[in-house]
């Protein structure tokens, strides 16, 4: 197999992971909300998913009780920051933890157990494609609902009602406010939503790709989404190029070294973070027109 | 002149009280209020999840005041800890005046300590003892700022958000110290451990009190306070307040800002970095691994908490470091996860979010 | 303002009671429980310090499982108390602190990074036994220090010989965390066993730069399996996902750490497992009796297949391990026990051809600490060359 096929096949799982959380911090910052605890949600999704899959046996179940457990945090976060006005990224910090000392308690006795991960639908004729296709097509459901979740969250923001006012809370509150929506109601919504997708993303982790709990077992892949989303320049096409990017940057480590070539693997474990910063100094420096205007706030002014 | 006196005297205790309810009346007893009782209910809510786990609610409180304060051992490690949580939350705080968000905290502890064993290693044993202890930590100082400038940069010339750069260098900062102790820096005599060599003792912080207490948590101190008179008392520290409160005003007023920005956050940094360095030179004596484990993240909540002044969060890591000493305590007495400290930090962080005031607040 | 004066004054008085009912609420209890169990006669508290969570089916579980037995065995003389999840950093000095001031008197570091800050610890409290899990010390003992571990090698060298048994492709997968000395000695064994029995076997390395991410230990199999490797093993803290990986893609899997055959009885080949009880037991009986001072355990105190006393056991057998290839490999492990021999026994080559251990010599467990290259036959290279 070739070295490409390899990378596809080995980083499209953990890319996934990374484009759930992605697309809901895309819909959460479009409304003018930034989501640090993103990285939380991720672990409230991937525990309760294990957690729900061990108790019922059945692994639908647990994806449907990590979206719940991602909205949870999100309406969390969202009241803070929403009714509260607290300061964004601090709140997000302080679900993040909070997230990390309940998981860890109470994943504790799941350590170590295992569920079966969700099982591959192999899709005929497509997989047989030579190179990528077994690695597109030989995947797990959750991969698939990524490839049609990509164009339809594009088609909502981009020609529906619904999105333009989502767009709108995040460009000119006081339109929407004057047009007779309420500002407030829509982020609450729009970031409860985001973070369920977050904790979809966890689930795909432990329910999708490992197949069990592990305390902190994002390791950071919730705050790479917040970046993705930048990196995207909040455009759900950006937001999948950007997580199947740094997904396969994260899984060339893995595929170098099996071929036997030699690496510096800190280098390696360090690239995905590195490209990540480096294309978002570059887009910023080309203008960042496309920014939701209550995020150039949020990010970088001031709040 | 009697009478008059002694009509002074009917009339003055009425005026007095008077003053002193004025007095009571200034206070925020309303806020006092809602403050403590809000971090009782923290209190109530984390007692009833350990409870939940198992705890016991009625010695909780006991076992954690005698693994945090109560003892004298105790006592020093969370001073001890509090040393890199407080400069953390220094580091976010002097940014944050300025309206710039330092989530990088701990990628800026982890260089401080690695320019400081950089350093440290390379003067300690060549250049006379004060000369090379101040050099080690001045390095330190300056791995900080030169990380958190590269933030800083970006968001003065290129717009990009500070906030999300800092954080992901984070992850870089980790990944440079894992490559030098694993690979360069890698003590040849030790044992095969990932750690670099042990620091000369020229560059150690020498104990107090023939305990572990060593000067680090005074510098702490002194720095906080030295930062807290810098912000109120220099045309630098009202400058900053000009541009994070009103940076249109500032604009109007011909003030540099690019060079606020850019300086807050060196300030920032460098503050991280010089508590990376002292904690590398006063209690790990080298570098390893493990050397910082989200102390930067809980020093940014701790300035959140203190309201981005200087003197309060470092009170509000003094606290944070209580909190997570109290782990053992909970693990070893009570039989409860280590990590059921975090609840408790993260509950009191979201009340605090949720009854700060509207609008007044920005980090 | 009176009005709003006299609400505030109400809500003060009120927030004060709470305040005040937590904390009278929690004195007499506090009170009560907070004089450690130091007065009971002839007990010893022994605490246990781990670095991941005590159910991870891997390295912290079994010292979890050792502790437990200790506080089953010895019964009244001895009083467990444990940690989890403490950092390699300087929270396990104050662990270890917190544990004195329970009245512990034996300290049990079992996570390869607490070696420093044992060390350290154990020279400030000449009082108290501190014993370290893994570490190597070059030079004198304090009188109240010791570190222990097995010749992990040997049994992993053997689980080897079972993947070298049973390979169709010839290829083996080792997943290992960061390059130390300790895993590199792993790796070689591994390969060597494997060469025992099939000498084109070949082992893979591919490692994920830390001790426990599950979606790096996942990627790990995946690129492995994309070069037709057939069996795995690994040297992580948690081994959950590997083997739940190796499941999945219904290849073989080579433990370590502990015995999880059940997670997948029909893969699994076999393993090595730790069974710390004998050896956290004997310690302890040597500090109780007065004895540790100048004794074995008062040094780099090493178990092994030839003294009869490794920690590291040879784990169960899995269902898809031939009657044949058992007896071989006991038979093997039988060689082992002789008094001198080893898995490392000479010549053995570095892949660029130098020579690692000369004919007709064996390497000492010291020897293995300084190991810093892979043998001929491993593919892959370590990070530092």
């Amino acid at each position: 197999m070739n070295i490409v096929g390899e990378v596809l096949t080995t980083a499209i799982p953990g890319s996934v992971a990374l484009l759930y959380p992605s697309l809901g911090e895309l819909i959460s910052e479009r409304s003018g909300v930034t989501n640090l605890g993103t990285e939380g949600a991720m672990l409230a999704g991937a525990l309760s998913g294990v957690a729900v899959t061990i108790a019922t046996g059945n692994p639908w179940l647990g994806v449907l009780a990590s979206l719940v457990a991602g909205a949870a945090c999100g309406a969390l976060h969202a009241g803070a920051v929403v009714w509260r006005r607290a300061n964004q990224l601090a709140s997000g910090l302080v679900v993040w933890f909070l997230a990390l000392g309940v998981t860890s308690v109470l994943g504790s006795p799941l350590n170590g157990q295992v569920i079966d991960p969700l099982p591959a639908v192999r899709i005929p004729g497509l997989a047989d494609i030579p190179g990528v296709g077994p690695a597109l097509f030989d995947q797990n459901p959750l991969v698939y609902l990524a490839y049609v979740a990509v164009p339809a969250l594009w088609f909502f923001i981009t020609y529906t009602r619904p999105g333009l006012t989502l767009r709108a809370t995040g460009e000119r509150p006081a339109v929407v406010f004057a047009s007779g929506s309420h500002p407030s109601v829509i982020r609450f919504a729009a970031v409860t939503v985001g973070s369920a997708l977050a904790g979809l993303g966890g689930a795909q982790l432990s329910i999708g790709i490992v197949g069990n709990w592990s305390d902190d077992m994002t390791n950071g892949y919730g705050f790479v989404a917040v970046a993705v989303v930048i990196f995207a320049r909040w455009s759900p096409i950006g937001v999948l190029i950007g997580s199947y990017l740094f997904g396969a940057a994260l899984a060339v480590s893995s595929v170098v070294q099996a071929n036997g070539i030699a690496v510096n693997q800190y280098l390696l474990d360090a690239l995905p973070y590195a490209i990540t910063i480096v294309v978002l100094v570059i887009v910023s420096g080309f203008g960042r027109s496309n920014a939701p205007e209550s995020q150039r706030d949020a990010l970088s002014e001031t709040q | 002149m009697t009478v008059r006196n002694d009509e002074a005297l009917a009339v003055a205790p009425p005026r007095a009280i008077a003053a002193l309810l004025g007095f009571a009346a200034r206070i925020p007893w309303k806020r006092i209020g809602i403050v403590v009782g809000a971090y009782a209910a923290c209190f109530v809510a984390f007692a009833a999840f350990s409870a939940w786990q198992g705890g016991n609610p009625l010695t909780l409180v006991q076992t954690m005041l005698n693994s945090s304060m109560l003892n004298g051992d105790a006592l020093v490690q969370t001073l001890l800890r509090a040393v890199p949580i407080g400069f953390a939350a220094l580091a976010a705080a002097i940014p944050a005046r300025a309206g710039l968000v330092n989530v990088g905290g701990e990628g800026q502890l982890i260089l401080g300590a690695v320019a400081a064993t950089g350093t440290g290693l390379a003067l300690g044993s060549q250049v006379p003892g004060p000369l090379a202890l101040v050099a080690t930590a001045a390095a330190g100082a300056i791995a900080g700022a030169v990380w958190a400038g590269i933030s800083a940069a970006a968001r003065v010339w290129l717009g990009t958000s500070e906030s999300v750069t800092s954080l992901l260098m984070n992850f870089v900062a980790n990944d440079i110290m894992l490559f030098l102790i694993y690979q360069p820096w890698k003590d040849p005599a030790g044992s095969g451990q990932p750690q670099s060599r042990p620091l000369p003792g020229s560059v150690r912080l020498g104990t107090l009190f023939g305990g572990q207490l060593n000067i680090a948590v005074f510098v702490l101190f002194a720095v906080a306070i030295g930062m807290w008179l810098v912000i109120r008392r220099t045309g630098w520290g009202f400058a900053l307040r000009v541009v994070g409160g009103n940076p249109e005003a500032a604009r109007r007023n011909g003030l540099p800002i690019k060079s606020l920005l850019l300086s807050s956050m060196l300030a920032g940094g460098a503050l991280a970095g010089l508590g990376g360095a002292l904690n590398l030179m006063g209690v790990e004596g080298q570098l390893q691994p493990g050397v910082t484990t989200t102390f930067g993240y809980i020093g940014f909540l701790a300035c959140f908490l203190g309201r981005n002044d200087p003197i309060k969060a470092t009170l509000a890591a003094l606290l944070f470091s209580a909190i997570a000493l109290s782990g053992n305590g909970l693990q070893l007495v009570e039989g409860l996860d280590g990590s059921i400290v975090n609840v408790l930090l993260g509950a009191i962080v979201l009340t605090m979010l949720a009854i700060g005031r509207k609008n007044g607040e920005r980090i | 303002m009176h009005k709003r004066t006299r609400a505030a004054i109400a809500m003060m008085t009120a927030a004060a009671t709470l305040a005040l009912a937590a904390c009278s609420s929690s004195t007499p209890g506090g009170g009560s429980s907070s004089s450690p169990a130091t007065a009971a006669g002839s007990t010893t508290t022994v605490g246990f310090i781990m670095v991941g969570s005590t159910d991870d089916a891997g390295y912290n579980e079994a010292v979890s499982d050792g502790a437990k037995a200790v506080e089953k065995d010895l019964g009244t003389s001895v009083k467990v108390i444990t940690a989890d999840q403490i950092p390699e950093n300087d929270s396990v000095t104050q662990t270890m602190q917190a544990m004195v001031s329970q009245g512990a008197k034996i300290i049990f570091a079992t996570s390869y990074g607490y070696f420093k800050y044992a060390l350290a610890f154990a020279k400030a409290h000449p009082d108290v036994t501190v014993l370290h899990q893994g570490g190597f010390l070059d030079g004198t003992f304090p009188a109240n220090f010791g570190t222990y571990w097995g010749q992990a090698y040997d049994p992993v060298g053997l689980g080897g010989m079972a993947a070298g048994g049973v390979t169709q492709t010839n290829k083996l997968g080792f997943i290992y965390a960061f390059p130390i000395a300790q895993t590199i000695a792993n790796i070689d064994a591994f390969e060597l066993g494997a060469q025992k029995l099939n000498p084109a076997a070949q082992t893979y390395v591919v490692n994920t730069s830390s001790w426990c991410d599950p979606l790096k230990q996942k990627q790990a199999v995946t690129a492995l399996l994309d070069q037709g490797v057939d069996v795995f093993s690994q040297h992580q803290d948690c081994q959950s996902t590997v083997i739940q990986a190796v499941k999945s893609a219904g290849k073989k899997i080579v433990g370590y750490h502990y015995d999880a055959a059940a997670l997948y009885p029909d893969g699994w080949l076999t393993g090595s497992a730790w069974n710390w009880a004998p050896i956290y037991e004997k310690i302890i009986g040597a500090v109780q009796a007065g004895t540790f001072t100048g004794g074995i355990y008062n040094a780099n105190w090493t178990g092994s297949f030839a003294t009869g006393d490794n920690p590291l056991e040879l784990a169960s057998f899995g269902t898809s391990v031939s009657a044949d290839l058992q007896a071989k490999i006991k038979a093997e492990q039988a060689a082992l026990t002789k008094a001198g021999s080893s898995i490392f026994t000479g010549p053995i080559y570095c892949q660029d051809g130098t020579v690692l251990v000369a004919a007709g010599k064996v390497a000492t467990y010291a020897d293995t600490n300084s190991f810093s290259c892979l043998v001929k036959g491993v593919v892959g290279t370590l990070p530092s060359n």
